[in-house]
């Protein structure tokens, strides 16, 4: 049961920011909650498996995720003004 | 039945009626909607165990968005 | 897994797909399809396939950036 609340917690953590990113209107406002999500997702990734190599699935997630994020804001801050 | 194939059945339907149809009718939200009922077809897959079949299915959706992505480039405003 | 958690990334990868289908921005279209593979990612884990999961953490952010070269040229060039 110990382990199970760190579980409980990362998944409402996890819907709370996935609904609070779906809701937003501002396109930059959205971007913060879908890192909150990701960073979410990385730990249930780890706990939820007993195993050694589900942390380098959680660092590869966790990697993918910020650069995709990041990505993500660049483009469309630099779109604009660079117009 | 596994929760992975009943998930895995509902985006694919989703995906598929939202691709037929998609919201601005152009090529780039076409491409982005296309990527939905890929990810459906990955939990179908999933609830197979095909390991294989997986990391193929991975690399071909990537490599299909690339050339999509280089033929809507070449061909200019929709 | 648990069912709680089970049923939670459920309704994520859910509104996930919902939202990418209706949105009209590119961008929100994009960030939609970032939540979406966040929940389909530890059903992918739950299941064992490590290397699985591996892969497609790695390859899903390249197709995002290569959509999203043509989203910034669109979003340049017109609206």
């Amino acid at each position: 049961m110990a382990e199970l609340i760190a579980l409980y917690i990362c998944g409402v953590i996890a819907l709370f920011a996935a609904l609070r990113c779906l809701i937003e209107k501002d396109t930059y406002l959205k971007l913060p909650y879908l890192n909150v999500m990701n960073f979410a997702v990385a730990g249930i990734i780890v706990l939820v498996l007993n195993h050694p190599l589900s942390l380098l699935a959680a660092v590869a997630y966790f990697v993918g995720s910020t650069l995709e994020a990041n990505a993500i804001a660049s483009a469309k801050a630099g779109g604009v003004q660079n117009d | 039945m596994e929760p992975e194939l009943l998930l895995g059945l509902a985006i694919l339907i989703i995906g598929a009626v939202a691709a037929a149809f998609p919201r601005p009718k152009t090529y780039l939200s076409r491409i982005i909607v296309l990527e939905i009922p890929a990810w459906g077809l990955l939990l179908m897959m999933l609830a197979y165990d095909e390991a294989l079949a997986l990391l193929t299915f991975i690399a071909v959706t990537a490599i299909s968005t690339f050339v999509m992505v280089r033929v809507v480039e070449r061909r200019g405003e929709p | 897994m648990i069912e709680f958690l089970q049923v939670i990334l459920a309704v994520i990868v859910l509104l996930g797909a919902f939202a990418t289908a209706l949105s009209r921005d590119p961008f929100n279209k994009l960030i939609a399809l970032g939540v979406m593979i966040g929940g389909i990612m530890p059903f992918i884990v739950d299941r064992g396939y490590l290397d699985v999961a591996v892969v497609v953490a790695l390859v899903a952010p390249v197709t995002t950036i290569f959509v999203l070269t043509l989203a910034w040229r669109r979003d340049e060039h017109g609206a």
